[in-house]
């Protein structure tokens, strides 16, 4: 994959609208956009795997976990680098949704949701009762990247790390790879038989998301400090789910939008404690009824009209 | 090395435990074999059970007249269930509607956020534990806990119940006709929209039941449903999805082999021998051990 000027310079662009940003908020905030940038990328990631190519998993929080475990118990043990750890953490991820992509090739659609909700449970089981290694329920502490505690420093890690990462999957799903997903979704039999190597590129697609959620978990194990099974529990999958459907899922932008959004929101919201939830899920329910596209349909409906009516009360004919 | 007897006791535990799963997983398979649709939330109507077996047990009923809570809280959660099938899920039969699956997964797996924040915020995030149903009690020579012997005994009659409406009557004709066949039924006159609506009704009652039954053994919190759907779906798994012999043997494999797993191997690995299982049966029959072969479009 080569890298054309012009896209540097675009995502240079980015970089340095988004970089001054931390100046005028306080520490808290800042923290908090750290952590929608993580979001951000295990949603975009999630919707490679659910949006683009139609394979339903159910288990991409488990492989955060699992980056997230994977380097911090390398570094701990071994005293290798974190900067080697973490991608070793996101290749053991890549490495187990090789195998599971593998295990869910024949399944249908229910099968595969229930396999690898199965798998992501048993993961977090096993992360609990083998305490030896990883501490069980008590959390396994976790030596953090920078030496500075302020989030203020690691803005700019998840800041690179989450464009760095969404580049990599604008990339694929412009490429021919992306059509291959979006035919395998719409109709597997169709592509198998004209041409497309299902077989290979659902792998493909699992290797790859599998490997950035890993990537993303090591990166939060080593901000945050803390890694427990509490992060494989299924509330973590259905708070992906909630944000991918509200930014829009199958859109690039989806995801990113709905990322921010949540977590900003669910931030704003805080002292109201667990009417949040209640009040997203709400929301996720009616949208899935009224406009299936999430905030970016919404958009897509929304933006034409007002444009109309704004041609109406100027030049255009009455 | 191990004595029978106490073999026997874990093998009559694990027999136990495994006909209360399989209460859960009919209601999963039930719904799917109807609807083609995974019910993520089902865990969520199992708390409710509970909940409205505690609240009904201790504010209203009495401790003595707990019997007469279980068939409540079902009507309840039936109800519920029809209201909820009405408006969220019915969409998905009429009209067009493009990714059922999707649909299906994105609205239960709200739903299952949706109830159980809504208990933490309408009761808090406490344990609470109603009254014993009866004391301890024996099978044969073999001791039991009374509340096990309850909910063993209630499964047993709601099981009952069960396959006497889906054999004897003419909605439970209905109800198998549309799981053969959506179309057929409809030339003979069914509305299968109703037919759904009735199958969700049933399928998140006896969640409901399984719920109220296990509320003094596993307690009342609001998710206490996390591990009731693991058991469920554990259980669909290896029986295979819409098969109910099905879910009623792999429910008592997973029983025996979770009790039978502690006693020999290791206690602290209970949950793993259910998963291992289902791992398994999955690598070597994908569709589970009763479960029809899909086909393909």
């Amino acid at each position: 994959m080569t890298i054309s000027g012009k896209h540097l310079a675009i995502l240079a662009g980015i970089y340095a609208i988004l970089a001054p940003i931390p100046l005028w908020l306080g520490e808290y905030f800042i923290h908090v956009l750290n952590i929608s940038f993580y979001y951000v990328v295990m949603a975009a990631s999630w919707n490679l795997i659910a949006g683009y190519t139609g394979q339903f998993s159910l288990a991409h929080h488990a492989f955060a976990a699992m980056g997230g475990y994977t380097s911090a118990l390398l570094v701990i043990h071994f005293n290798i680098p974190i900067l080697l750890g973490i991608p070793l953490g996101g290749l053991l991820a890549g490495a187990v949704g090789f195998f599971l992509g593998t295990l869910c090739l024949k399944m249908r659609a229910l099968y595969l949701g229930l396999a690898t909700w199965a798998f992501a449970e048993s993961f977090r089981i096993t992360l609990s009762m083998g305490y030896k290694l990883t501490r069980g329920d008590l959390g396994l502490s976790t030596p953090t990247l920078l030496d500075t505690g302020q989030a203020f420093h690691y803005y700019y890690v998840f800041l690179l790390l989450a464009i760095i990462s969404l580049y990599i999957m604008y990339r694929i799903i412009c490429s021919r790879i992306g059509y291959y997903m979006r035919s395998i979704r719409d109709d597997e039999e169709a592509a198998l038989s004209m041409g497309v190597n299902t077989v290979k590129w659902k792998r493909f697609v699992f290797v790859i998301s599998s490997f950035f959620a890993g990537i993303a978990g090591a990166f939060y194990g080593h901000y945050i400090g803390l890694l427990s099974p509490v992060s494989v529990d299924f509330n973590e999958m259905a708070i992906l789910i909630i944000m991918v459907i509200t930014g829009g899922l199958r859109t690039f932008a989806g995801p990113i939008i709905g990322a921010v959004f949540i977590e900003l929101l669910s931030e704003v919201l805080r002292e109201y404690g667990e009417i949040r939830m209640v009040l997203f899920a709400l929301m996720v329910i009616i949208l899935m009824r009224v406009n299936r596209d999430g905030i970016v349909g919404l958009g897509r409906n929304v933006l034409p009209k007002i444009k109309t009516a704004l041609m109406r009360n100027g030049v255009g004919p009455r | 090395m191990i004595d029978s007897l106490l073999l026997s006791q874990y093998l009559i535990a694990g027999i136990v435990i495994g006909i209360m799963y399989a209460l859960m997983a009919i209601g999963i398979t039930f719904i799917y074999s109807i609807m083609k649709m995974i019910n993520w939330s089902m865990g969520e109507f199992y708390m409710m059970g509970s909940y409205l077996q505690y609240f009904l047990v201790v504010y209203f009923l009495g401790a003595n007249l707990w019997f007469l809570g279980i068939p409540l809280s079902m009507a309840v959660v039936f109800v519920a269930g029809m209201i909820i099938q009405r408006y969220l899920l019915r969409p998905m039969f009429v009209g067009e509607m493009e990714r059922k699956d999707e649909y299906a997964t994105v609205v239960t797996v709200s739903l299952m956020v949706f109830f159980r924040n809504l208990a933490v915020v309408l009761a808090g995030p406490n344990q609470f534990a109603p009254p014993d149903y009866a004391g301890p009690t024996h099978i044969g020579p073999l001791p039991v806990s009374g509340n096990r012997f309850v909910a063993l005994i209630g499964t047993l009659v709601i099981l009952g119940l069960f396959y006497l409406i889906v054999k004897k009557t003419w909605v439970g004709k209905a109800l198998r006709g549309s799981a053969q066949n959506r179309v057929g039924i409809q030339t003979a006159g069914v509305n299968v929209l109703r037919v759904d609506q009735i199958a969700f009704g049933i399928g998140v009652s006896l969640a409901a039941a399984a719920g109220a039954l296990l509320a003094p053994i596993f307690l009342v919190w609001p998710e206490n449903g996390a591990i009731a759907t693991m058991k469920g779906f554990e259980i669909i798994v290896i029986g295979g999805l819409g098969s109910i012999p099905g879910s009623l043997l792999a429910g008592l494999l997973l029983g025996i082999v979770e009790s039978l797993g502690s006693i020999l191997i290791s206690p602290s690995f209970r949950d793993v021998y259910g998963f291992i299982l289902v791992l398994g049966i999955l690598v070597v029959r994908p569709t589970g051990l009763f479960g029809e072969r899909q086909r393909v479009a």
